[in-house]
């Protein structure tokens, strides 16, 4: 096996992904809200990065813009489209609490996959936009490869290092108050509505950078990436770390990422191998979440990097 | 608005029900053909009493904005607040506490006392920043003198899961004071709490009262509460039945007749 193959990929998807999961550790185990339509704010992230570094629609291009900006003006772009886009979908959605949120917010992921298959003026519909820019293609000596997987893995520390400062303040407590009781935390003060909106607004941006990388990373932006798929997946990666700590996010991420990207990158001998392997795949994944989930090794592992939180 | 005088005069209502009520699907909780009036004094320590079902609870919720009377109106100050939500009522200087003792599980006892207070680092602009930190540290030794006056610093460390029910009660109370609230408003206080910390509670009831706090107090024990207000109000069946100073609502006949029973209240 390509073990420093694997281990690039592993670094730059866990990382791009990690970014999607703390964001979701944020909202849920932080915020106390279920968000089952995250895959659509990373959809927004890759379009907007994918649309403004494109060059114009010519030939059969049907889509309407191309904005030719250069690659981190339009990662800006990115994590801004993923923040007014929380704060559109925020606005008539966040009143709802619990299991009325995590269906309202699916299906506004739903309609906007629906939106972006359909509507071919946003990204060629089906056919999504190919050829995005990658940056770092001319980084000297080091392999372009490197260099997209230092720069996921430093927006994953970014990430993280913003959220835990965030969560370490006053700010943090309050969250904490509100979700373990929000009657008793508006009785002393706390704006519990506000404090949710800014945190669901907040946690959408790094979002939008995760989608803008992953563009860059496929180099396609097309419908078929985002579906449902992606949120169950990051939903996975967070139970599996374990939500309490943030750290937890992350190895859940890397974890599963890792295991994925292990099985893909196997080297069988025969077809008949691989395709035994490919039955017997789904049975070991099951066999294997339910071993991490009894024993817990990822939440303890995240619980001794950085004590409880 | 500001008043003169003394702390611990009373001079002028500092809260005040008008014509309030609240109906759930159908049932009448507060407030009946009129609606419910009452005014609390500033200083003043007023008892809240009456029977299972009465509306003191609703009462309460109404004036702490935790729900909206359907009529009439909420001044605090001088000032309407019927519509106010929540937070901004509690930031205005009306604490409460709740018939069941409410905690933030997560935190410490500590934590929760401390949580009570406002920071500025509970504002998104302040929050990365440092400079919350002397705040913090103020609030948390205010947090643990009121502890130690609750009677709970000895269980500062302790998880809230751990805390029996009277000590919950006292944590929200703690809660509470940190915030060093105009009014604050005791739902059932010494519900649940053993006997040593209810004098606790006592004593330190007498000593806000001193200190020029109002306070509004639902309590079933009686005993509790008659030696300590200086005004009750009688609620039944979510209007006002009477309201004087103790040793009137004792002799009161129809106080007695509708609540007190047999005059068990010596």
């Amino acid at each position: 096996m390509n073990w420093p193959q694997l281990l690039v990929t592993v670094l730059t998807l866990g990382s791009i992904f990690g970014v999607v999961t703390l964001s979701l550790n944020l909202q849920y185990a932080r915020g106390g809200m279920i968000n089952f339509g995250i895959v659509a704010y990373f959809a927004v992230g890759a379009y907007t990065y994918a649309i403004f570094t494109q060059p114009p629609p010519q030939g059969l291009d049907q889509y309407t813009f191309g904005f030719g900006w250069p690659w981190w003006a339009a990662s800006i772009v990115a994590g801004l489209a993923a923040l007014v886009f929380a704060a559109v979908t925020g606005w008539p959605t966040l009143r709802l609490r619990g299991e009325y949120l995590a269906l309202t917010t699916f299906a506004f992921a739903e309609v906007f996959h629906s939106l972006l298959l359909n509507e071919r003026r946003i990204g060629n519909g089906t056919v999504g936009l190919a050829r995005v820019e990658r940056p770092f293609n001319d980084w000297g000596p080091v392999e372009e490869k490197y260099v997209f997987a230092a720069a996921a893995a430093l927006l994953l520390i970014a990430t993280l290092v913003t959220f835990r400062r965030l969560l370490a303040s006053p700010y943090g407590r309050a969250l904490d108050a509100i979700r373990d009781d929000e009657t008793a935390a508006t009785a002393v003060g706390k704006p519990a509505q506000q404090m949710r909106r800014q945190v669901f607004l907040i946690s959408a941006v790094p979002v939008g950078f995760a989608g803008a990388f992953y563009a860059m990373y496929t180099t396609l932006a097309q419908p078929s990436l985002f579906t449902a798929e992606v949120t169950f997946f990051v939903w996975i990666a967070l139970v599996l770390g374990g939500e309490r700590s943030v750290y937890g996010a992350v190895l859940g991420t890397v974890g599963l990422v890792f295991f994925e990207e292990m099985v893909r990158a196997w080297p069988f001998e025969t077809v008949r191998s691989a395709q035994i392997a490919a039955a017997v795949e789904h049975v070991v994944t099951g066999l294997v979440f339910i071993a991490v989930l009894r024993y817990q090794p990822l939440e303890a592992a995240a619980r001794r990097l950085g004590t409880s939180r | 608005m500001t008043f003169a005088g003394g702390s611990t005069a009373l001079n002028g209502a500092l809260l005040e029900a008008r014509n309030i009520s609240k109906r759930f699907s159908g049932l009448q909780a507060v407030g009946g053909a009129g609606g419910l009036s009452f005014s609390v004094d500033r200083g003043a320590l007023v008892g809240l009493i009456g029977p299972n079902g009465a509306g003191k609870s609703t009462t309460f919720d109404l004036m702490s904005g935790v729900q909206t009377s359907d009529t009439g109106s909420v001044l605090f100050n001088g000032h309407d607040i019927t519509r106010s939500s929540t937070h901004t009522i509690a930031e205005q200087g009306i604490g409460r506490t709740f018939q069941t003792p409410r905690a933030f599980e997560s935190l410490t006892v500590l934590q929760n006392v401390v949580a009570g207070a406002t920071s500025p680092g509970e504002s998104l602009r302040w929050a990365f920043g440092r400079s919350w930190r002397s705040h913090e540290t103020a609030t948390v030794e205010t947090a643990e003198a009121i502890l130690r006056r609750v009677g709970l610093h000895e269980r500062a460390a302790a998880r809230v899961g751990d805390l029996s029910g009277g000590e919950l009660r006292m944590l929200e109370v703690a809660r509470q004071l940190v915030r060093d609230p105009t009014v604050l408003l005791l739902d059932e206080p010494t519900a649940g709490v053993h006997p040593g910390l209810q004098e606790r509670l006592a004593q330190l009831l007498q000593d806000l009262h001193r200190d020029g706090m109002t306070l509004v107090v639902v309590e079933h024990n009686l005993h509790f509460l008659l030696a300590l207000a200086d005004h009750i109000l009688v609620l039944a069946e979510g209007e006002l039945l009477a309201q004087g100073p103790p040793a009137e609502i004792r002799a009161d006949p129809i106080v007695i007749s509708a609540y007190l029973g047999d005059g068990d209240v010596a």
